[in-house]
C-alpha cells in the first residue's frame, strides 16, 4: 500500500517534470526527432532495400548493399583507407602546429591580436573557396604555383607534375589542405586554455632557470592536455567528414584511389541515384566514428586515472 | 647593484627572445597566407582564358574588371541575399532553440532526463551527411504547406529547417555546460518573487550567458555561411535560392575556369565574414567551449 503510494508519488512528480520541461525541449525534440533520429531509422532501412526515390517504392533486399559496397569495387576500400590516413596524418601534425603556434602567440607581448587573426583566416575562409586556391596551386603545368616553383624557379624537378591526377600526390595536396585549413582552430582553442594557466607557474620557472622549451613541456603541455583531447577528438571526427576537398580537388581519381566515404557516399547517391549502397555506406562510416569514439574515450580516461594517482 | 644587473640580463634577454618569436611568426605568417596573396593577386589580373605565367603572388596591376563582372553577372546579388537571409534567419531560430532545449537539460529535472540526452549526444557523433538522403525525402512529403505543393525541396524554409534541426543537439550540448555554471542561488530570488522557469530563462540564464551565446552564434554563423554539401542537395537545382558556395563551385565549373571570376567572387563572400570575426574576435569566449566538453 506504502509502496503504490510511494510509485504513485514518484509518477507525479515524474509528470510534472515533464510538463515543466516540455515548452522548453519540445521545439528542439520535434526537429531533431523529424530531422535526425527519425531520417537516422530511415537510413537503416533504406540499406537494406532497394529505393527508387521518384516512385518511393522500397524493396527489401537483404545485405545486398552491403555485399555491393564492400564486395564489388574497390573504391569503398580506398575511400575508407583515404579516411584513416588523412586523420593519422593531418591530426598530429594540426595540433602539434596548433600548439607551438599558440604558445608562440601566447608569449607575444604586442601583436598577438594580429597573428591569432591572421592564423585564423583558413578556418573562416569557407571550404569551397580554399578548395578553389589549392586546385589553383596546384595546378598541372606551369601557371601551378608549385609547379612553377619547382621547375620554373628552384629547379628542383625536371618536368611539371600533374599533382591532382595522381594518387599520393593526389592524396597530399588534399592532407595538406586539411592542416593548413585546421590548423588555426586548434591554435585558438590552445590560446584560450593557455591563457588559463596562472603566470606564476612560468615565473617561478623562469626564477628556477627553466628555458622556452622546458616551460613548454612541463608547464604548458601538462596544463593543454585535455583540451588536445578534445581537439584530436573533434579533428578525428572531423576526418571522416572530409568532401569538399576531394569534390573539388580531385573529385576521388585516378580511379577512386583518392576518394573518401562522404564523396563516395555523394557518388553513388546523387549521381548514380544508388541510394541504398550510398545508406550503406554512411551507416558503415556511422558504426565506425562510435567504435572509434569510445576507443579513444577509453585510452583517455585511463590516461587520465593513471595521472591522477 | 648586483640585482639590478641580474634584471637587465634578463630583460634584454626577455627582448630577444620577443623579436625571434616575432619574426617566427611573421615568417609562418607569410607561408601561410600565400594562398589568400595568389587568391587576391589573381582577382586583379585580366586573364582572358590564359592563366597568367609566372603565377603571382603579388598584384602588378590593378583591374577590378573581375568585381564588376561578378557584380554585375552570374545571380551573385542573389546568392548574396540567400546567403545573408539564410544564414541569419538560421541563426537566430537555432541559437534559440538551442538555448531552451539547453535549460530544459540543465535545469529542470525530468524522469529520462540523461537518457534523452544522451541520444542528442549520440547523434553528434554521426557523420552529418548520413541523413542527408532521408532528409531530402521527408523534406520532399512535406507537402501540406500552402503554396509550397511540391514538398520543401529547393526551399528556403526547407533548407533553413534542416540547418536548425542538425545545429540543435550540438549548441544544446554546449550551452548546457554554461547554463550549469550560473549559480542556482541567483535563480532562486526569481523563484521567490514568484517567476517561474521562463522568468529565470530570460531574466537570469540568458542575460548572463550572453557571451557564451554570442561566441556560438558566430561559430555557427561561420558554419551556415560556408555551408555547401546540404545546400547542394536540397537547393541545388533551385536557381533563385543559389547560396554563395554553391555560385562560386559554378564559377569554377563553367567552361574554361575564369579564375579572376573565381578569386573575386570567393574575396567577396570572404569579406563580410572576416569583418564579423575581427569586430568580435575580443568577445569570443573560446575557453568555455572545450571547458563544457570537457568536463562531461
Amino acid at each position: 500500500m506504502k509502496r503504490m503510494l510511494l510509485t504513485k508519488k514518484r509518477l507525479k512528480k515524474g509528470l510534472k517534470g515533464w510538463l515543466s520541461a516540455l515548452p522548453f525541449i519540445l521545439p528542439g525534440l520535434i526537429l531533431v526527432s523529424v530531422f535526425i533520429l527519425y531520417p537516422m531509422i530511415f537510413t537503416i532501412q533504406i540499406s537494406l532495400s532497394d529505393y527508387r526515390i521518384v516512385t518511393g517504392e522500397i524493396t527489401p533486399v537483404g545485405l545486398l548493399n552491403y555485399k555491393n559496397v564492400l564486395f564489388e569495387t574497390k573504391e569503398f576500400w580506398y575511400a575508407y583507407r583515404n579516411n584513416f590516413l588523412y586523420a593519422i596524418v593531418t591530426v598530429p601534425l594540426i595540433i602539434f602546429g596548433g600548439l607551438i603556434f599558440s604558445y608562440l602567440v601566447n608569449n607575444l607581448k604586442k601583436g598577438q591580436t594580429f597573428f591569432k587573426v591572421g592564423f585564423y583566416l583558413p578556418v573562416i575562409t569557407s571550404w569551397v573557396i580554399v578548395s578553389l586556391v589549392f586546385k589553383y596551386m596546384f595546378g598541372n603545368s606551369n601557371t601551378g604555383m608549385i609547379n612553377y616553383l619547382l621547375v620554373d624557379v628552384f629547379h628542383i624537378l625536371d618536368d611539371y607534375v600533374p599533382w591532382l591526377y595522381r594518387q599520393w600526390t593526389g592524396n597530399g595536396a588534399i592532407w595538406l589542405m586539411g592542416i593548413w585549413k585546421n590548423m588555426g582552430w586548434a591554435m585558438l582553442i590552445f590560446l584560450a586554455s593557455l591563457q588559463g594557466i596562472p603566470k606564476e607557474l612560468y615565473e617561478s620557472a623562469s626564477i628556477d632557470g627553466a628555458g622556452i622549451w622546458n616551460k613548454f613541456r612541463y608547464i604548458t603541455i601538462s596544463a593543454v592536455k585535455p583540451t588536445i583531447y578534445f581537439v584530436m577528438v573533434n579533428m578525428i571526427i572531423g576526418a571522416f567528414n572530409v568532401f569538399i576537398q576531394v569534390m573539388l580537388l580531385t573529385s576521388g581519381n585516378p580511379n577512386g584511389t583518392t576518394t573518401v566515404l562522404q564523396y563516395l557516399l555523394y557518388n553513388r547517391a546523387f549521381s548514380k541515384f544508388e541510394f541504398g549502397e550510398a545508406s550503406a555506406i554512411g551507416l558503415i562510416s556511422a558504426v565506425t566514428i562510435v567504435v572509434l569514439t569510445i576507443i579513444l574515450n577509453r585510452t583517455f580516461l585511463l590516461d587520465q586515472n593513471r595521472n591522477g594517482e | 647593484m648586483m640585482e639590478k644587473n641580474q634584471y637587465q640580463k634578463f630583460k634584454t634577454r626577455n627582448t630577444f627572445t620577443q623579436i625571434f618569436i616575432w619574426s617566427f611568426l611573421l615568417i609562418a605568417l607569410f607561408i601561410f597566407s600565400i594562398p589568400f596573396l595568389i587568391m587576391i593577386a589573381s582577382s586583379f589580373e585580366e586573364f582572358s582564358y590564359v592563366l597568367p605565367y609566372p603565377p603571382k603572388i603579388f598584384p602588378t596591376s590593378l583591374d577590378f574588371s573581375a568585381y564588376t563582372y561578378v557584380l554585375t553577372q552570374h545571380n551573385f546579388l542573389t546568392a548574396l541575399k540567400n546567403s545573408v537571409i539564410n544564414t541569419s534567419i538560421t541563426v537566430v531560430i537555432a541559437v534559440f532553440i538551442s538555448s531552451l532545449s539547453a535549460y530544459g537539460f540543465s535545469r529542470i529535472e525530468f524522469p529520462g532526463r540523461e537518457v534523452l540526452f544522451g541520444v542528442y549526444l549520440f547523434t553528434l557523433m554521426m557523420p552529418g551527411f548520413l541523413n542527408i538522403i532521408p532528409q531530402f525525402i521527408v523534406l520532399k512529403n512535406i507537402t501540406f504547406i500552402p503554396g509550397l505543393s511540391h514538398g520543401l525541396v529547393g526551399s528556403r524554409l526547407g533548407l533553413i529547417l534542416i540547418y536548425t534541426a542538425t545545429s540543435i543537439c550540438g549548441h544544446t550540448f554546449f550551452l548546457r555546460g554554461f547554463f550549469k555554471s550560473v549559480p542556482m542561488a541567483l535563480s532562486e530570488s526569481v523563484v521567490v518573487d514568484g517567476g517561474g522557469h521562463f522568468s529565470i530563462f530570460f531574466r537570469i540564464i540568458l542575460p548572463l550567458s550572453k557571451p557564451a551565446i554570442g561566441t556560438m552564434s558566430i561559430f555557427a554563423l561561420q558554419g551556415f555561411w560556408e555551408e555547401y554539401f546540404t545546400a547542394k542537395v536540397l537547393v541545388g537545382a533551385n536557381e533563385s535560392m543559389i547560396t554563395l558556395p554553391l555560385l562560386l563551385q559554378r564559377l569554377n565549373g563553367e567552361h574554361a575556369t575564369r579564375w579572376e571570376w573565381v578569386f573575386a567572387a570567393s574575396i567577396l563572400a570572404l569579406i563580410p565574414i572576416i569583418i564579423l570575426f575581427m569586430i568580435f574576435q575580443k568577445k569570443l569566449v573560446i575557453g568555455g567551449l572545450t571547458q563544457g566538453a570537457v568536463k562531461e
